[in-house]
């Protein structure tokens, strides 16, 4: 059942964010174990001896009045963590080897609905603070963490606007980032990363440092890992509009084994950089992002 | 080579479609986007080559079908001879009949036939067939003319008799399974007498053209003029050289197309002139001559009446024939020891036929238990139905060997159920005298040897015009299904029977010899009924004498011992060979006297034999089939025969069209499968790139 509700094809019919994400992040809920990590409301921890200028607020008057101690009760800390997602809306989001209505949505959309589902489980689950910015090249929209009333519809609404229009330059908006993100959260970064490795790390990197948790969120289509060409064909690059006479063989062999070093590297650059990295198939449901997000947030 | 329908040709120009396909588009594949470049790499150049190469025998395939299925449309042909030259089979058949050895008939047909052989056309095939008595098939249909020509010239002329019955039967058989029309060349004298008596037998089939080569002008010419010794009457078997009646040899001389002439007879024994006569032979006519007595010494003799005829028919002025001179045979007739009257009555018919050849020796049966009857002709048991044991044991095993016993069932029978050597028994006894008074002859088989003599079926017949006037008032009746029924009263009740027992034979007449149960003995039928009896129960007919080319002989009963107990059969012919192998010595039944001169036989009971083979006098008559019924022969035959069958040119009349549309669409269906593999090939190789 999980697995029909968090079918990225079955997604893409759902035309409102909100309801799509309520859809997934309910399902995916429904389907998990109770678990230890899971709940993080007020929770007895431990006792401890009053020294004065406690609070007396935190006294424990009925443990006093048995024991003629004055000892504190301390709870399990409520933290509220800040999400912010960091969605590129280049134009290489847009590919999709389907075709429309059929076939996995485009690495956009599935960005899309991994972003609201995300959204969805940090304000409604979690209570958490939640952010958007939409960049390309430059930053495109910023919608800024907060709990506040309405802050569902204006991430969704952000989502809604956030269509590929340039070619990606993670360099250039990570400054703004770093000005942006002045509070430590979890930074989770949605890209295709058409870039080496070594930039990407080295400009990523930085947001690491001022303790976030960054995540990196790899999302490919089927067919950019396994590319399908019954003959020499002509592809057009959808970010420099550059044309590449191309022949089977080599999609055969040597792409596919670019591509996969080029992801191999981007994960083991990334754990040595003390960051998280997922890849995202666009044709995979989204329980999996789902599960690492909530698994990141429990280990805060 | 042309194509009937040339407009056709235009679809030729669908072949632009693989050209187009595989040499003239561009791959014009639409721009695929994609994320990125960044790991793909340019590769237009091979990519193309490859593509060409690898399409390379599907194009040729594509273009030939297309190729073949337009001309399928247009209906190829070729140029071909009509049939009547390579498709008609060129039948050749030689007359080797015994009246082609006059003058060069044979020689002449021969070398018509080699001509007519010469201008076959190289691929159209030929046969050789003889026609003697019957045909002889010498090739199958073949195209090698070297085999073709020593089949025709091993041809040697026979001593047959002509029949062109028989080529019309053999035609018509041979056309079964021939499909081909045929082309019967017949070299032949055209003898009238060898025409059968219906001429429905010598019609051919439609697809036969017959062409006659007639090696004597038919038309308008007196037949070539031909003496003969038509016949020879002689004894074959001779005890009494001085007998007048018996000891002569009348020659018949006969001429055809002749003038009256003198000729001078002959009469060779054993190759010396024993006697000169001479002759006058009317015009066209016949005369006979005798020469008595015949002096011959004891055994065989080869006797020969040769003319000195003058014409160009040599081969047919000399008959020949054998005499056997040897003492008068045995005969034992056992009787009842009251019976004086069979004794009587049998040894006076002996005496008075026969040729005087046998003696009678009789005794009572009481009396015949030390006899060894193979010192006999034959033995006649009249109404002595009780033997002696030891003689009647050696009765039967002389009767296996060979020999033959003649039991005349009397009065005796009554008694005596049982009929020794037949192991039968007798039913019951029919007593005319009490009912009806006497039963008469209503049935006689004239074709027995015992009844007939010589094959002479007309004197036969005279002979035995007698028998039903014959009055019988006492028969024995027993069950015939064993036997051979020669003769039986009106009433149906067999009265002479022939069984064979081993290689002998057992005459029995259900009546007496003597005058009480029947008049038989008393009338004259009796003495040439005894004289034929005698001769066919001593087995000295085939022995001697002469005989026709083409008749047989019989060598052994067919029902006889198995053949690991049969005696070996030694036959030597007129060139001194033995035609028998080894395993047909044992086995064979009878045999064709297939020449003329004299045969040497050895019968496997150890008897010899000495025959004198003459050809059918018939074929001596060389007159001519007259152009009319010729006319109507050739006219029976179907299409008009082909004139020529030289080289003929390969002129628009004699060639046809041959289509050839067929052939192009079976190969364009083969072309097509192989298309459908190549591709399928290559849709193949496109789904595992996938």
């Amino acid at each position: 059942m999980m697995q029909r509700f968090l079918d990225p094809a079955v997604l893409a019919s759902i035309s409102s964010l909100d309801l799509l994400a309520k859809t997934v992040v309910d399902g995916f809920v429904a389907g998990l174990h109770r678990s230890p990590d899971f709940g993080f409301s007020q929770e007895f921890a431990e006792y401890r001896a009053y020294t004065p200028g406690d609070d007396l607020r935190h006294v424990d008057w009925n443990l006093f009045a048995r024991t003629e101690r004055c000892y504190l009760k301390r709870y399990r800390g409520e933290t509220n963590s800040q999400l912010t997602i960091l969605l590129d809306a280049s134009n290489s989001m847009n590919y999709t080897s389907g075709q429309p209505g059929f076939g996995p949505p485009t690495k956009m959309d599935y960005s899309r609905y991994l972003a609201a589902s995300l959204f969805y489980l940090a304000i409604h689950n979690q209570r958490d603070a939640a952010g958007l910015i939409v960049f390309d090249d430059e930053v495109r929209d910023y919608i800024r963490p907060s709990t506040r009333q309405g802050q569902m519809h204006r991430l969704l609404s952000g989502l809604e606007r956030a269509e590929p229009v340039a070619r990606t330059n993670l360099a250039k908006p990570l400054a703004h980032f770093q000005e942006l993100l002045h509070r430590r959260g979890i930074a989770i970064i949605i890209s295709d990363f058409y870039e080496s490795p070594e930039s990407i790390v080295r400009t990523i990197e930085p947001l690491r440092f001022h303790g976030n948790e960054v995540v990196l969120f790899h999302v490919l289509d089927p067919k950019e890992i396994r590319p399908e060409l019954r003959g020499p064909a002509i592809l057009v690059d959808l970010e420099t509009d550059e044309r590449l006479e191309v022949i089977p063989e080599y999609a055969r062999t040597d792409y596919r084994r670019k591509i996969d070093h080029h992801i191999e590297q981007l994960r083991s650059r990334t754990r040595a950089a003390g960051m998280d990295y997922y890849l995202l198939v666009t044709d995979q449901p989204l329980d999996s992002a789902l599960r690492d997000y909530l698994a990141i947030r429990g280990g805060r | 080579m042309g194509v009937l329908s040339p407009w056709f040709l235009v679809g030729l120009a669908g072949l632009g479609i693989p050209i187009y396909i595989h040499l003239l588009r561009r791959q014009t594949t639409t721009p695929r986007p994609v994320s990125s470049l960044m790991f793909f790499e340019r590769g237009i150049q091979s990519s193309t080559r490859h593509r060409r190469l690898r399409y390379l025998i599907l194009f040729a395939l594509r273009a030939a079908l297309v190729c073949l299925v337009v001309l399928a449309f247009a209906d190829p042909y070729v140029q071909r001879a009509k049939v009547g030259a390579n498709d008609r089979l060129l039948l050749l058949v030689i007359d080797n009949s015994f009246s082609m050895r006059a003058g060069t008939h044979f020689a002449d047909a021969k070398q018509a036939a080699l001509h007519v052989l010469a201008s076959k056309l190289p691929s159209q095939r030929a046969q050789i067939i003889t026609l003697g008595g019957q045909l002889e098939v010498l090739t199958q249909p073949i195209q090698d003319m070297q085999a073709l020509r020593s089949a025709l010239e091993s041809i040697q002329p026979g001593d047959s008799r002509g029949n062109f019955g028989e080529l019309g039967r053999g035609i018509r058989a041979l056309n079964e399974t021939a499909h081909a029309p045929i082309d019967l060349h017949l070299f032949s004298d055209m003898q009238k007498a060898d025409l059968p008596a219906n001429f429905a037998d010598v019609v051919l089939p439609a697809n036969v053209s017959l062409i006659l080569h007639p090696v004597i002008q038919t038309a308008g010419q007196a037949p070539i003029p031909n003496w003969t010794v038509e016949s020879v009457e002689a004894p074959s078997q001779l005890a009494d050289q001085k007998d007048p009646k018996k000891s002569y040899a009348r020659a018949v001389v006969a001429g055809y197309g002749t003038p009256a002439a003198t000729r001078t007879v002959s009469l060779f024994i054993n190759g010396k002139i024993l006697a000169t006569r001479k002759l006058d032979v009317s015009a066209n006519g016949r005369a006979s001559v005798e020469f008595s007595p015949l002096d011959v010494p004891y055994g065989f003799s080869r006797c020969e009446i040769r003319i000195d005829s003058a014409d160009a028919f040599a081969a047919d002025d000399a008959s020949i024939f054998t005499v056997r001179r040897s003492d008068p045979e045995r005969v034992l007739l056992v009787h009842q020891a009251i019976d004086s009257r069979s004794p009587l009555y049998f040894g006076a018919a002996l005496a008075a036929a026969a040729e005087s050849s046998f003696v009678m020796q009789s005794v009572s049966a009481e009396q015949s238990t030390d006899i060894d009857p193979t010192k006999y002709a034959f033995v006649v048991l009249s109404d002595a139905l009780v033997l002696p044991t030891l003689f009647e044991n050696a009765l039967a095993q002389y009767v296996r060997g060979g020999g033959g016993v003649l039991i005349a069932a009397g009065t005796a029978a009554g008694h005596h159920a049982h009929i020794p050597i037949l192991d039968d028994s007798v039913h019951h006894a029919h007593d005319y005298s009490r009912s009806i008074g006497f039963a008469s002859v209503g049935q006689v088989d004239l074709t027995h040897p015992a009844m007939q003599q010589g094959g002479d079926e007309g004197k036969a017949s005279a002979d035995n015009t007698g028998w039903a006037d014959l009055k019988f008032h006492y028969v024995s009746v027993v069950d015939p299904s064993h036997d051979r029924v020669i003769a039986r009263l009106a009433d149906g009740t067999p009265l002479l029977l022939d069984r064979q027992i081993g290689e002998g034979h057992v005459l029995f007449f259900a009546s007496g010899l003597e005058n009480l149960t029947n008049d038989f003995p008393i009338h004259p039928l009796f003495v040439a009924f005894i004289d034929h009896a005698a001769r066919y129960l001593a087995g000295n007919e085939q022995l001697s004498g002469s005989r026709l080319v083409d008749s047989y002989i019989p060598l052994r009963a067919s029902s006889a011992r198995s053949s690991d107990q049969m005696g070996n059969i030694e036959i030597i012919d007129p060139e001194g060979h033995r035609p028998l192998s080894l395993s047909e010595a044992r086995s064979i039944q009878s045999y064709q006297l297939k020449h003329s001169g004299f045969y040497q036989i050895r019968f496997s009971n150890g008897r010899e034999a000495l025959i004198g083979v003459n050809p059918d006098r018939r074929e001596s008559d060389l007159e001519p089939i007259p152009d009319d019924i010729l006319q109507l022969w050739r006219g029976t035959s179907g299409t008009q025969p082909v004139p020529a069958i030289h080289q003929t040119p390969a002129t628009p009349e004699n060639l046809k069209r041959a289509s050839l549309w067929w052939y192009v669409m079976m190969l364009a269906l083969a072309v097509a499968v192989a298309e459908s593999i190549v591709a399928g090939y290559h849709l193949g190789t496109q789904r595992e790139e996938v």
